[in-house]
């Protein structure tokens, strides 16, 4: 991409006592796009964002926001970031609207008629004068959301901005998101551990496991990258089908079921195998290949296996 | 500038909004009421006129009991010559019931205000994290060393809120239950072997200034606390005890040359103006030197421990 940056990781590195958490980072995020930050349990994703708004300190490299760094000039940097880290805890004892008046009074230029504009967005108008521990999940992760963007920020991060939400909140949520990206131009960042989601959400996913990067690539891309899918033929007899096949595919990469068999391959490899079973004399009924979900490949690439 | 009074705004709405927090400022209330329903039952003698003889008699007997308990020499020293003082200027001693006399003594309530304003104090940076709040509260434009210096002086604010409350209740009460006076009547003082004439109010003033150092320094060291370690109850625990408790160790190690550099030997210079000092040798300079340390040290924590710190919370 030509763009301009809005967010650049330069070589990001996070040790906290003598543990090295983060190893490296190196990536950039532009405007109008949709960000995933992908990884198992404590893969350094809260880490990252923490570092990325200032809340730790960088242990080696830098990150621009805006081309302003935000070790050396943090107030001009993290003027331009909204955000939600981890859990969006605000203060129960007062009520969402004060809530939102307290972070308003925090930044410049945030009128009366923006705050509310933000409460009618996250769809909060008929609860917003109520204390937020009368608040669901749900309510308070709104909340969050409204708090993340009073101040018309450019930069995005929300830290698994769906937990909490039912589905059609969810799915509200990553319209909205899209919508930022697409009209507004802001660069939007999310970490979730709902795979599926973001792969609707995003248009690039960065993947990280034990603090190092393992890929950035576009969702389209990533799912439907290179590496074997499952390919189900179905024929009248199973046990000559497996001889076949296993000229192609090792036996522990095969499933026989009653009328058909399963076998994971790269997409080069249908034809042959195909071309195999009708020179034995096999009868094929017919071929299906599932498309691999990133879930799946997210699980194949961070998984035991260590596949990459 | 704006921007630091939202701040200082913020930080009074998550005081004031707060239940546990109104109910330490009717508690304060209800002690000022209560004594000032304990005084308007109390039983106590009118002053008679023949009020010049009755002084000499008590005088001809706080003589005889200085002379047996030669510890409490200054203490009645003091009274004696007060008393002589009135007899000589035909100053009629103060019947107790009055409303600048209960005013007067507002300062008692100081007790309350130090524990209650260690117990915002102690909260104030230990909640933000206990809360998690404090992750929503630095990703702003805003330094970390000016949202510390709001809720410090935020602290500061309440204990100043809580004198004044503290002074106009009881103005109110003192004037409802024992009728409204003009001015002030006057205070004796002892200094220095002599009597002085002051005024009641300035007095006043004065009792609340030498316990607002206390007060002050407390409050600072429970802030510090709870930036330190992140936990109230901690910090709310031991700045309390070490309140409660001060006096005692210092009296605990006096036979020590150094427990003049302990902070509760110097928090109280009222000692430099009425009576002696603590220990022969210590100044009021000496004492100002000492606690203009020990708040810089606290201060010097509290910042650097802010400013550095990795928010994990
Ligand atoms: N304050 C800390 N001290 C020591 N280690 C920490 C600290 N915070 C995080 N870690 C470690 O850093 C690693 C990354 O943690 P992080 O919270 O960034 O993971 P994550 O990707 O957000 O995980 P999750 O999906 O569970 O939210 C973990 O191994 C964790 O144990
Ligand atoms: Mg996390």
């Amino acid at each position: 991409m030509s763009r301009k940056p809005l967010v650049e990781l330069q070589d990001v590195r996070k040790k906290i006592g003598r543990k090295e958490i983060i190893h490296g980072l190196s990536f950039n995020i532009y405007g109008g796009e949709v960000f995933g930050f992908l990884g198992p349990n404590g893969a350094g994703k809260t880490t990252t964002i923490r570092m990325m708004v200032g809340l730790m300190k960088l242990s080696g490299g830098k990150i621009l926001i805006n081309g302003k760094n935000i070790q050396t000039e943090y107030k001009q940097a993290v003027s331009n970031v909204g955000a939600i880290v981890e859990n969006p805890e605000m203060y129960k004892f007062l009520t969402g609207y004060q809530n939102l008046i307290h972070y308003s009074r925090m930044v410049k230029g945030v009128s009366k008629s923006r705050i509310a504009e933000m409460v009618e967005l996250v769809g909060l108008t008929d609860r917003i004068h109520e204390k937020v521990k009368t608040y669901s999940l749900g309510m308070r992760q709104r909340l969050g959301l409204a708090q993340a963007l009073l101040h018309s920020p450019s930069v995005l991060i929300l830290d698994e901005p769906t937990n909490g939400l039912d589905p059609a909140g969810i799915r509200e949520i990553r319209h909205y998101l899209r919508e930022l990206a697409e009209k507004e131009g802001i660069a939007v960042i999310v970490s979730s551990h709902l795979l599926s989601e973001m792969e609707i959400m995003c248009d690039r996913i960065a993947i990280i496991q034990h603090g190092k990067l393992i890929g950035v690539q576009s969702t389209k891309e990533f799912v439907e990258s290179g590496s074997t899918r499952k390919v189900r033929f179905l024929v009248d007899e199973v046990a000559a089908a497996r001889h076949a096949v296993s000229h192609h595919v090792k036996d522990e990469r095969m499933t026989l079921g009653n009328g058909y068999i399963e076998a994971e391959m790269e997409r080069d490899l249908i034809p042959e195998v195909t071309a195999t079973l009708v020179v034995e004399g096999i009868k094929v009924y017919g071929i299906s290949s599932e498309t691999k979900t990133l879930e799946d490949k997210f699980l194949e690439v961070t998984g035991g296996k260590e596949v990459v | 500038m704006s921007n630091f009074i939202g701040l200082i705004r913020n930080e009074n709405m998550k005081i004031y909004r707060r239940i546990a927090n109104l109910i330490m400022l009717a508690l304060l209330i209800g002690f000022i009421g209560l004594n000032g329903i304990i005084t308007k039952t109390e039983k106590s003698a009118p002053v008679k006129d023949n009020w010049k003889q009755e002084l000499k008699a008590e005088n001809a007997s706080m003589e005889k009991t200085m002379k047996k308990e030669p510890m409490m020499k200054e203490h009645y020293e003091r009274l004696i010559a007060i008393n002589e003082y009135r007899i000589s200027q035909g100053i009629k001693p103060q019947e107790n019931k009055n409303q600048w006399k209960f005013v007067s003594d507002s300062p008692d309530a100081i007790q309350f205000i130090l524990i209650f304003t260690i117990i915002i104090a102690g909260g104030m940076v230990a909640s933000e994290f206990s809360w998690g709040t404090i992750k929503l509260l630095l990703i702003r434009p805003v330094s970390r060393t000016t949202i510390l210096a709001s809720k410090y002086i935020s602290t500061l604010l309440y204990a100043l809120l809580m004198i004044v409350i503290t002074f106009v209740i009881s103005w109110l009460l003192g004037g409802v239950l024992f009728g409204f006076e003009g001015s002030p009547r006057s205070f004796l003082s002892y200094t220095d072997g002599k009597v002085v004439e002051e005024n009641l109010i300035w007095h006043m003033w004065k009792e609340y200034g030498f316990a607002s150092i206390m007060l002050l320094m407390m409050a600072t060291f429970a802030f510090m606390m709870s930036t330190v370690f992140r936990n109230s109850s901690l910090a709310i625990g031991f700045s309390i005890f070490l309140s409660l408790s001060g006096t005692l160790i210092v009296q605990f190690f006096s036979s020590y040359d150094w427990v003049k550099y302990i902070l509760f030997a110097n928090v109280n210079l009222k000692q430099y103006f009425d009576g002696t000092p603590f220990i022969k040798g210590m100044t009021l300079n000496f004492s100002l030197t000492v606690l203009a340390v020990y708040f810089l040290v606290f201060i010097a924590l509290t910042w650097i421990v802010f400013k550095k710190r990795d928010v994990a919370a």
